[in-house]
């Protein structure tokens, strides 16, 4: 065939090569195959188990927290949370047009989440059961549920400080934050191998991962105690008007905290909507200059120290002279001349206790302030605690020890205070404060218990008892004289300090007026501190506003805990005295003048001088008794328009007397504290006018 | 020059092919039967589909091994023509989509048939038959190979058009391989490709899906939601097979993660089921399967035989080894189905009907 045409032979020889060539393509595929089959098998095998194995999250709830005895604080409850299996949705734009304004989110922000390159996404956490049954009757595919957690309060706002609140997935404040691991549990796991649908493929293994129940918490905090607490402290906040007010009651002999709250507080479901400075527990995590109150550390040392001699003598000239600086005493001016030991240090006289101070040397008065916990955080259970600042022993000069003497100049925690005078009323020992005593799993076995933990021995049990009897004495015949509760030995002590500003200056007109005290004496079972910042409502002494609380939360607290009177009472009953002249006095005069007395002066209206008052002068009325007065400028009732005071926090009886002096008409409605008019504070009215006001408990406003 | 002697046909080829179609059936079931179930109701949709077509398959190979191979000479202009009224028709409104955006398919009642196949076959008897004239001089191009050439390039861009570029290159490279082994002069062909590449290049990445596919392969981790998905689909379903596969029937990447594991990625199923081993094994029988067809061409007794023999088996050889290649993740995604094994009637008919072709030219090989 030698023609011209195509030759067989030339496209053998062609075949040939086209054989080769096939040959090495062919091996090559192999090789291959082997690489990706037996090489790297593995690996692609695990990256392949990731994409096939779907994992469904079981969440189990959130453990729970009670009260000490058991009372539930904070449950959880199950919630459903919607979730978009993209993969299953068949019409994007329809469904996400049809859960907008069910989830309440933008048509946009769905269609983009549907549509994400996911297996499943969440659309929405943790909606309301009408959301998600509305949801559910829509009958979208690839839209489906799952549960989750979400906490209740039974008892609303209370104790929100101490408990904290819980975000989406993690707590944020509060003990909920400090025992996270112990309530959060472990999220279990049910792992399967799916199509790429995220169907489960038939007849494979399912792998489950249990999980584990969050662990219950059983608090110290007694929720009775904590609603006297608050009770008392919605109370004040409406008495007295202050920026803020806070109380503790602990068990002196271990530690505890029973009760501790500030106001204003926050509601744990909404805590957005409130300043995030009122999450914190403030009696913790706040420190502020603690003034008298801080005595007891330098009074505490010298006893020690065996430097304080009660019958010694001093005298007060009203104010001392430290490093070319004067010093006033709180009697500004007048001075109380010469006195005993005992007396001064019972009235709390500053210069005496610049004495003692500068007896002790800077050394041995900052040794007694370091081991009573001040300048160090007390290792509460809790987050975000505040360690306070005293002074580094180097920068303490003769007016800083001057100072530090009466407790100017330092800054402290309350809970430091509690822990302080709680060593001298139980014979010595700094405890280490707690609120967590149990933790529970969720079979009601106990996984952790809390004991009392001793920090260590400050002073003796005789330098103790020699300070709680001074106490006591200031609770009978001084400044705490408001605090007493008849029937009962009660130690205490007050204290006003000046508030220091932003630039390290004090602010005028401004303090905080506190109360310290433990009951009963010889066997304390409650220490209690009352602070209120920032009054303006009454004179700011620690005598006329912290006392007064502590007395009314301490005589539920006993009754609750049914602690009883003493057997030999210290005061004899119902002491009965004279109501003062108080026309035309101001405020200041007025205050003093009561105090010694043991009667509490209330204000009403605006202005320099009193223009009346009741109860009237010359009545006898038992101590502790209040007297509301009425200021003005031009020392007499006002006549025609006027602007109608703010009446809130006064009693019924107060709030008639008062209108009354004014020519004003009341309608009553409710029983309890004033805690709304009509018209408002501050409106004109004239003679004659109906005024409304509304009575209640204060906490209940609050809910 | 007309060999009457009639011998046994090539048994192994046979049988090679009987093994593929086979393994074929198997695999499509496998692949395909969850899939059936829930979209069609009925878990043997594709393989009765399938078995129908190879039944017809083996009737028209049957056929065609006993109809001498040189009568098909006289066919080849006729089925050129065809392959471009059918072509033509596809646009029409005889075209369907089958629930896809392109329009490969036509209809005729139930029954559809993707006419791009057929050019295949038309293409090689008809290049095979023009090549093998007396009459060719090869030196003289534009007598010669341009002819071809040019109607297989118009062949192209209609089959572009479906748009399925891996038929249409197929369909090139099949009529390539004939005219070179034809002897077309060498700086021809150089030339040659040196001008079809721009145009070749431009059609690739105009659409720009096209472009992505075609280079996804070097990393397909670098866009594993998009152009990478099928490549990486198509390993977690290799690797996972190991050497002896996770057991037939038993894939689970075929459950909605591999596209089409009936179709263009059959051999990552069964790379998954049956593991190294089934698919080397495979793969063999399909070097077998090249290997006969080859000998089947150097054996024939004419230039038309050889050439036939060369373009059918070139065409399969093509087809499957591509196919394993993009499963296998060596080459750019293009669209090509494993011949004999993956799902699709048109494509077993024919090729069986290209076996048939072969077949009868085995019954004529000399010595």
């Amino acid at each position: 065939m030698g023609d011209l045409s195509v030759s067989q032979v030339a496209v053998r020889k062609k075949l040939l090569a086209m054989f080769f060539f096939i040959i090495a393509f062919t091996l090559s595929l192999v090789g291959r195959l082997a690489w990706i089959q037996i090489v790297r098998a593995d690996e692609l095998y695990d990256q392949a188990w990731d994409q096939w194995n779907r994992s469904i999250p079981t969440r189990s709830p959130r453990g729970s927290i009670y009260d000490r005895h058991g009372r539930l604080l904070a449950g959880s409850n199950t919630v459903e949370t919607v979730v978009a299996l993209p993969p299953r949705i068949e019409d994007p734009r329809l469904t996400a047009e049809l859960l907008a304004p069910l989830l309440e989110m933008s048509a946009d922000e769905l269609y983009r989440l549907v549509t994400m390159h996911r297996h499943s996404i969440y659309l929405k956490r943790k909606v309301e059961p009408e959301v998600s049954q509305a949801v559910r009757n829509l009958e979208l595919p690839g839209i489906v549920f799952t549960t989750e957690g979400k906490r209740y309060y039974p008892n609303g706002t209370l104790a929100s400080q101490i408990l904290g609140f819980v975000g989406m997935d993690q707590a944020w404040a509060g003990v909920e934050v400090y025992y996270e691991d112990y309530l959060k549990g472990r999220e279990g796991r049910i792992l399967f191998p799916s199509d790429a649908r995220g169907r489960q493929i038939p007849h494979e293994v399912r792998r489950y991962v249990l999980p584990k129940d969050g662990m219950n918490l059983y608090l110290t905090v007694d929720e009775t105690i904590q609603y006297i607490v608050e009770r008392e402290l919605a109370r004040a906040m409406l008495e007295f008007q202050p920026r803020q007010a806070m109380v503790i009651v602990a068990d002196p002999r271990t530690g505890a905290i029973l009760a501790a709250a500030a106001k204003p507080d926050f509601d744990p479901l909404r805590y957005g909507d409130f300043d995030e400075k009122y999450w914190p527990l403030a009696p913790a995590t706040q420190s502020f200059e603690p003034g008298s109150t801080f005595k007891m550390t330098t009074l505490a040392a010298s006893i020690e120290e065996g430097l304080y001699n009660e019958n010694e003598y001093f005298f007060c000239t009203g104010y001392a002279s430290v490093a070319g600086h004067n010093i006033g005493c709180w009697t500004a001016g007048r001075g109380h001349g010469s006195i005993s030991y005992l007396l001064a240090v019972e009235s709390s006289c500053n210069p005496a206790f610049i004495n003692l101070g500068q007896r002790l040397g800077k050394e041995k008065l900052f040794q007694y302030i370091n081991a009573f916990g001040y300048g160090q955080k007390t290792g509460l259970d809790y987050p975000g605690e505040s360690a306070g600042l005293v002074f580094n022993l180097s920068q303490v000069g003769p007016l800083e020890l001057a100072t530090s003497s009466f407790g100017q100049g330092v800054s402290v925690t309350p809970l430091q205070q509690v822990m302080a005078v709680s060593a001298m009323a139980n014979g010595g020992y700094l405890m280490k404060p707690y609120l967590v005593r149990e933790i529970r799993d969720s079979d009601g076995s106990v996984v952790y218990e809390r004991k009392p933990e001793v920090v260590r021995q400050v002073i003796s049990r005789e330098t103790s008892q020699k300070i709680t009897w001074i106490m006591e004495n200031v609770v009978l015949k001084g400044s705490g004289i408001n605090a007493g509760i008849e029937g009962y030995r009660i130690a205490g002590k007050t204290g006003t300090a000046q508030k220091v500003g932003p630039g390290g200056t004090y602010i005028g007109g401004e303090y905080i007026v506190s109360f310290i005290g433990f009951v009963p004496i010889g066997d304390p079972q409650v220490i209690i501190y009352v602070a209120v910042d920032g009054a303006t409502r009454g004179a700011q002494w620690g005598s006329q506003i912290a006392a007064p609380i502590s007395r009314r939360i301490m005589v539920d607290v006993l009754n609750y805990l049914q602690i009883a009177p003493s057997e030999r009472p210290p005061l004899p009953e119902a002491r009965l005295v004279e109501v003062p002249e108080l026309f035309e006095l101001t405020v200041n005069e007025a205050a003093a003048l009561l105090d010694t007395q043991g009667l509490l002066l209330r204000l009403v209206g605006e202005g320099q001088y009193i223009v009346n008052q009741t109860p009237k002068a010359g009545a006898k009325v038992p101590q502790q008794t209040q007297i509301v007065v009425y200021l003005g400028d031009s020392k007499a009732l006002p006549g025609g328009a006027i602007g109608l005071p703010d009446l809130r926090g006064f009693t019924a009886r107060e709030v008639g007397d008062v209108l009354n002096w004014l020519g004003l008409h009341l309608a009553a409605e409710g029983s309890g504290v004033a805690v709304g008019q009509e018209p408002a504070a501050g409106t004109p009215v004239q003679r004659g006018d109906l005024i409304k006001v509304y009575f209640s408990s204060p906490l209940e406003l609050e809910r | 020059m007309k060999k009457q002697q009639r011998r046994d046909p090539d048994y192994a080829l046979l049988l090679v092919t009987l093994l593929l179609l086979g393994i074929g059936l198997v695999m499509v079931f496998s692949a395909s039967y969850i899939i059936a179930e829930e979209s069609r109701g009925d878990p043997c949709y594709f393989l009765r589909r399938q078995a129908t077509w190879v039944g017809l398959g083996l009737a028209g190979m049957f056929f065609l091994s006993h109809v001498p191979y040189w009568k098909l000479r006289r066919w080849s202009l006729f089925l050129i023509l065809l392959n471009f009224v059918l072509l033509t028709l596809v646009f029409t409104g005889l075209g369907e989509d089958l629930g896809t955006e392109a329009r490969r398919w036509l209809g005729f009642g139930s029954f559809t048939v993707q006419p791009s196949e057929l050019s295949k076959l038309a293409f090689i008897i008809f290049t095979a038959a023009f090549m093998s004239s007396r009459s060719i001089r090869i030196q003289k191009f534009w007598s010669s190979s341009f002819i071809p050439l040019f109607l297989a390039g118009i062949a192209f861009v209609f089959i572009v058009a479906q748009p399925d570029l891996g038929t249409a290159l197929v369909l090139l490279a099949g009529t390539v391989v004939i005219i070179l082994l034809a002897g077309m002069p060498f700086k021809q062909a150089v030339a040659l490709f040196a001008l079809s590449l721009p145009p070749l290049v431009a059609v690739t990445i105009k659409e720009e899906y096209r472009m992505r596919r075609l280079l996804s392969f070097l990393d397909p981790w670098a866009d594993p939601g998009g152009a990478g998905y099928q490549i990486i689909q198509s390993l977690y379903a290799l690797g996972p097979g190991h050497l002896f596969g996770v057991g037939l029937g038993r894939s689970r990447q075929k459950l909605y993660y591999l596209p089409e594991p009936q179709n263009d990625f059959i051999f990552a199923v069964i790379g998954e089921e049956l593991g190294f081993v089934g698919a080397v094994a495979v793969l063999l029988l399909f070097f077998v399967l090249i290997w006969r067809g080859l000998k089947i061409a150097m054996m024939a007794p004419d230039t038309f035989g050889s050439l036939l023999a060369a373009g059918i088996t070139g065409m399969i050889a093509i087809q499957a080894l591509l196919n394993i290649a993009v499963v296998t993740g060596s080459v750019p995604v293009t669209g090509i189905n494993l011949p004999l094994i993956s799902a699709g009637g048109s494509s077993v008919f024919f090729t069986l009907l290209g076996i048939g072709i072969l077949l009868n030219i085995s019954r004529h090989s000399v010595k």
